[in-house]
């Protein structure tokens, strides 16, 4: 439905839907501005009064690592295991997904079944036998046992599949004329013919790895190995009181999203199949 | 020569499914089966699980805690499905009538659904609490506060209402996507036989969306079954257990009462229930609708 001409209708809609994107922001918007604030004054200001400052930030970085709460660590915990297993994923979903979409081999429908029954399966399921498997592999309070479990995705897979699919199969031959291998044919065509897949698989599988909460909880006691979602809600459990450095912790963890999601917005609608215009 | 080259193609394929498979041997065939074998011992983390029968079922067939928590996830649902979808829906609506600020609105919207789980419960955690900005707007209008996170009645409601404010925007694209496959031909005739806009809405457009409205019934069961980070951070389960959900049960029973067994079992009865209310509402919700 077009509308070309608004009514006063369509622009009483148009300033409703407006004014409700920007209440959504509002929590962000809140976590923001608090962290720059006092914790007095938090709750005794309005959302742009009150004196700003970066204390809540040195704070979490210097008085909290002498809590036992090492931040500065933990946000490197948590890059270093997103960005593993990100990079992870995108290479295996990229080749397994190429060999299922453009290579006829033997059992290739059976993999593509394999892949819709184990997406169907819900993933919380694994959670208990998982952590018997990796304390069975002594790796409980390592790197290991955070990126291990997430080195492939089925879904990923699945997902750049279906749009490998549709690459048409003229370039692959012509690059085989010109005797390109598999891995120039991954990297050199189908990665940059589809991007947008990419961009996607990565944005959620680093969110999914940045925001995982339950099974890091599980595998890490230790401090120093414990990524910034687990750190920064120990921390908000015992010292809840200081919620100035609590707001500072939740824009650290939300703020490598937030960049990712404005960078990748592009990619992130046209894989939504949607024609936002 | 090309035989050949295809001869290795196809098994430089089944080498690459071949690797992914055994990776997932291990860590997804080989856990489901220590699910199977545990829900069904007596083991509690050391030694040898002993075969225990249907102990572990016996014990949660009687474990009032279970079932309270299943009870909650109804309770969850019953709030959350009618709240999320309505809101989905308007937002599908409204976002027909936006120009050229579409992609921004939607950007807006989908920013809560990429939030990281941890963070945006402590910021609503805060932005609920009896001094915190939104019962200070409650109190400064209307001269009341409510104890959102504090009182088993409004606990449930809190956490539904930040579920929501997290997939509004992702859920409503899925349903705008389909009003856009609705041709517009159909609403033509309608206006033509003089059809009121509710009963457009009742007999046109829910029943055209009918694929995207149950894709969104669901995602919302699966969120409903999962959930775990939001109840957790905000209110641990509580008050009086009122948000207590299957997942903390689950965590609970396996790493703080030591019981993994049972909480094996749990998440198998608790997958159960989640696909078979899928199928439930699927039978009686889903239609072939076809545009002829």
């Amino acid at each position: 439905m077009a509308f070309k001409k608004k009514s006063i209708g369509a622009w009483c809609i148009t300033l409703a839907m407006y004014a409700l994107a920007i209440t959504w922001l509002y929590p962000y918007l809140w976590m923001i501005t608090s962290s720059l604030k006092s914790t007095e004054e938090i709750y005794n200001t309005g959302l742009f009064e009150g004196s700003f400052s970066l204390d809540n930030f040195v704070f979490l970085f210097d008085t909290a690592e002498k809590l036992n709460r090492p931040f500065m660590r933990a946000l490197f915990n948590s890059f270093f295991v997103a960005v593993t297993v990100t990079c992870s994923v995108l290479l295996t979903s990229a080749y397994v997904a190429y060999a299922m979409a453009k290579i006829d081999f033997k059992g290739r429908k059976q993999l593509e079944g394999f892949l819709i029954f184990q997406m169907v399966l819900p993933g919380m399921m694994l959670t208990i036998p998982l952590f018997v498997l990796i304390k069975q592999f002594g790796l409980i309070d390592s790197y290991a046992a955070l990126i291990v479990p997430t080195l492939m995705s089925g879904w990923g897979v699945y997902m750049m599949s279906q749009v490998f699919k549709g690459t048409p199969n003229d370039y692959i031959d012509a690059a085989k004329l010109d005797s390109a291998n598999i891995h120039q044919i991954i990297f050199k065509l189908m990665i940059p013919l589809n991007k947008s897949i990419v961009a996607i698989v990565a944005l959620f599988t680093f969110t999914g790895a940045w925001d995982n909460f339950m099974w890091p909880l599980i595998v890490i006691s230790d401090v120093d190995k414990m990524p910034l979602s687990v750190l920064l809600a120990t921390f908000s459990k015992q010292y809840g009181l200081y919620v100035g450095p609590v707001m500072a912790g939740a824009v650290l963890q939300t703020l490598p999203l937030l960049v990712l999601f404005i960078v990748f917005r592009k990619y992130f609608l046209q894989g939504m199949s949607l024609s936002l215009k | 020569m090309k035989l050949f080259d295809r001869v290795t193609e196809a098994q430089v394929g089944a080498a690459i499914a071949i690797g992914f498979l055994l990776y997932n041997l291990v860590f997804w065939a080989y856990p489901f089966l220590w699910l199977a074998i545990l829900s069904l011992s007596d083991w509690r983390f050391f030694g040898t699980p002993s075969y225990a029968g249907l102990d572990n079922l016996f014990f949660i067939l009687q474990d009032p805690e279970f079932w309270n928590s299943m009870w909650n996830v109804a309770r969850f649902l019953l709030l959350y499905i009618p709240i999320v979808l309505t809101c989905s829906l308007a937002f599908a609506f409204g976002l027909q009538f936006i120009g050229r600020g579409k992609a921004f609105i939607a950007l807006c919207f989908l920013l809560a659904n990429i939030s990281s789980g941890v963070a945006y419960s402590l910021v609503f955690t805060k932005i609920y609490s009896s001094t915190g900005p939104l019962n200070s707007f409650l109190f400064e209008y209307f001269g009341f506060k409510i104890p959102w996170l504090t009182s088993p009645t409004f606990a449930m409601l809190a956490i539904t209402l930040v579920v929501t404010w997290k997939f509004v925007g992702y859920y409503g694209l899925i349903l705008y996507s389909g009003l856009l496959a609705i041709p517009k031909e159909i609403y033509d005739a309608a206006t033509l036989d003089n059809a009121s806009g509710f009963k457009r809405l009742f007999k046109i457009t829910l029943p055209m969306l009918n694929a995207q409205i149950i894709m969104v019934l669901v995602f919302a069961i699966t969120v409903g079954f999962g959930i775990f980070t939001e109840p957790f951070m905000m209110t641990g389960g509580g008050p009086l257990d009122s948000t207590n959900m299957p997942q903390i049960v689950m965590y609970e029973t396996a790493f703080k009462r030591l019981e993994p067994s049972r909480a094996a079992l749990m998440a198998i009865i608790i997958a159960t229930a989640s696909y078979l209310l899928i199928k439930l509402v699927r039978k009686i919700f889903e239609k072939n609708v076809e545009i002829v």
